[in-house]
């Protein structure tokens, strides 16, 4: 009988002690902040830099290697290129890279994406990167197919396509023109020849 | 007076069921409260992911060993990194392992409270819940921090760790665990010492020593029986054998043994051990190593198989590979504690009240996606 009513005196004191400690916590500062609204500033502002969100890509300095496309486990990332006449690009870290290739489409599913983070490590100039955007919700699935390359600029790599084309069939007429001269024609042009193995190699 | 005739009654529990953690179904045959068998029906989550490690690159498959256990992606990452570099001999940098071991045991800490505040709420009480879920987002804030991901971290990769610790970060998480310390005897008086909690859980479902080995149950449940076996220390990895650390076990030590209680109290007591090694961690922090990652562009281990376990928080994590030299696997093969603690519930549960089912299978700390991979 004593065990019995000590029982009970047992679970109601643990009942107060427990309660003591909830009641402590109307004293404390709230850890809990009113998303999305009511808050001062957006949460995305007070997110730290490395927060994986949304994938961007700066197509200026992208140099179409597509080591994103091969690393991205789930490939949700669609690129087509052209080859473009070289120049260089300089990444984020301020390193200059050469450029050969320009993307006429890039293509990011976030849909699909899982945020691993896989794609932006090998990227040479930091072009891929997360932004801190991860309000996705959405009702139009299209809206999360990001299509980076815009019409206008899809123009311009294009063009910039042709200007390679056109030097190509240059240095080919060139080539051909240099194959059809006489032994001591050679002579005269030899450099040029030599820079037309050189890129024949590269491909 | 002529006995009562009574049926046995079969009761379909799950696959949606508040106290089942995930998608789980359990086939019970009861008479009135008290279970005749229980069979657990799992595969509700498959996703098969042991099939996409075979057509994955070893690099490619790290995210994916984030959802084998979502709750501790970090012990995850951390399990499959080690198979991988014994199978292709890959060297870790020390500045790595350490950040793994911190890392791994904010984890621990993390995945223990997840554990803890459910079994609470399982068995009524709400409170606890919000309580270790609010310091489960500490961890949370901290893993953000260094590798901007809160869930699925894809932190610990092949060769060593993604990121090196940003500034200050190593100051932050010394914060967190002296300020975690003293939260600990809060928990213990609001749930951990509670009378009714007490009785709801002390000789309820009760794995004796026996049982758990001959189910092959692993961690904080084989522990709580009374078996003195941890694989950071009896299978060393990482710099586990430079941590001075102790092994709560059920017994007298613990103050019980085998049954729902001991499995709660042992993991509140893991939680206090992780906060050793963190500290020991951060103490002895190589400062002046600047390498956190040996940079590799491809995987491409010999020909060969290797099965490494490590301690994740359910039990035995263990990733078994079959390389066949390529740069993705022949097979791969997961082994995990929630599977095993799953399988025990058909030997418990006849007996066992319905309600003290729930809190059996609250005290095994199962996470469906780790039991259907």
């Amino acid at each position: 009988m004593i065990a019995y009513v000590r029982n009970i005196q047992d679970a109601c004191a643990s009942i107060f002690d427990g309660m003591a400690v909830t009641f402590s916590h109307l004293f404390r500062r709230p850890i809990t902040v009113q998303y999305p609204d009511r808050i001062p500033r957006r949460i995305q502002e007070t997110l730290p830099d490395r927060t994986r969100g949304h994938l961007e890509v700066d197509l200026d300095i992208c140099i179409s290697c597509r080591a994103c496309e091969k690393a991205c486990p789930i490939e949700c990332i669609v690129i087509e290129d052209v080859r473009i006449p070289k120049d260089s690009v300089a990444g984020v870290d301020g390193k200059e890279t050469a450029r050969v290739k320009e993307p006429t489409r890039f293509d990011i599913n976030l849909y699909k994406c899982m945020y691993c983070g896989l794609c932006v490590e090998p990227c040479p100039t930091g072009a891929i990167r997360f932004t801190k955007e991860f309000e996705g919700a959405t009702d139009d699935l299209s809206r999360l197919h990001l299509r980076f390359v815009t019409p206008e600029r899809r123009e311009v790599v294009l063009r910039k396509g042709e200007g390679y084309e056109r030097e190509q069939a240059e240095k080919a007429r060139k080539k051909a023109e240099a194959a059809a001269k006489p032994e001591g024609g050679k002579q005269v042009d030899p450099p040029a020849a030599g820079e037309e193995s050189k890129e024949g190699d590269k491909e | 007076m002529k006995a009562l005739r009574t049926e046995d009654m079969t009761l379909n529990m799950g696959p949606h069921h508040p106290s089942t953690h995930g998608v789980l179904r359990f086939i019970l045959t009861s008479d009135g409260e008290v279970v005749h068998s229980c069979r657990p029906d799992v595969g509700y989550l498959h996703r098969s992911i042991e099939k996409i490690g075979e057509i994955m690159t070893y690099i490619g498959f790290m995210p994916y060993t984030d959802r084998v256990d979502y709750v501790c992606a970090m012990n995850a990452n951390w399990g499959y990194a080690l198979a991988v570099e014994k199978l292709a001999k890959i060297e870790v940098p020390r500045r790595a392992e350490f950040l793994r071991a911190i890392v791994g045991e904010l984890n621990r800490i993390s995945s223990h409270l997840v554990a803890l505040g459910t079994m609470a709420m399982d068995l009524g009480a709400i409170t606890p819940f919000p309580w270790a879920l609010r310091e489960r987002e500490r961890v949370n804030d901290l893993f953000e921090e260094i590798c901007g991901a809160r869930l699925t971290h894809n932190y610990v990769w092949i060769g060593g760790v993604a990121f090196d610790a940003p500034d200050g970060w190593l100051e932050k998480v010394r914060r967190f665990i002296d300020s975690f310390e003293k939260m600990i005897p809060e928990f213990n008086r609001l749930i951990t010492g509670n009378k009714i909690f007490h009785e709801r859980l002390v000789g309820v479902g009760v794995i004796d020593r026996k049982t758990a080995l001959a189910y092959g149950i692993s961690g904080p449940n084989l522990r709580a029986s009374g078996v003195d076996w941890d694989i950071r220390r009896d299978i060393p990895y990482g710099i586990y054998p430079e941590l001075a650390f102790d092994i709560p076990i059920g017994g007298d030590a613990l103050g019980c043994i085998d049954d729902g209680y001991a499995r709660f109290v042992i993991r509140v007591r893991e939680m206090e051990e992780s906060l050793k090694i963190v500290r020991q961690c951060l103490d002895r922090f190589p400062h002046e190593e600047k390498e956190h990652r040996t940079r590799i562009r491809k995987v491409k281990p010999p020909v060969g198989s290797v099965y490494v376990a490590s301690e994740a928080p359910r039990g035995e994590l263990g990733f078994f590979i079959v390389s066949n030299g390529t740069e993705k696997a022949e097979r791969m093969r997961i082994r995990t504690g929630s599977f095993t603690a799953m399988s025990v519930v058909e030997k418990i549960a006849p007996g066992l009240m319905v309600a003290d089912l729930v809190a059996l299978i609250a005290s095994l700390d199962v996470v469906a996606p780790e039991i259907d991979r």
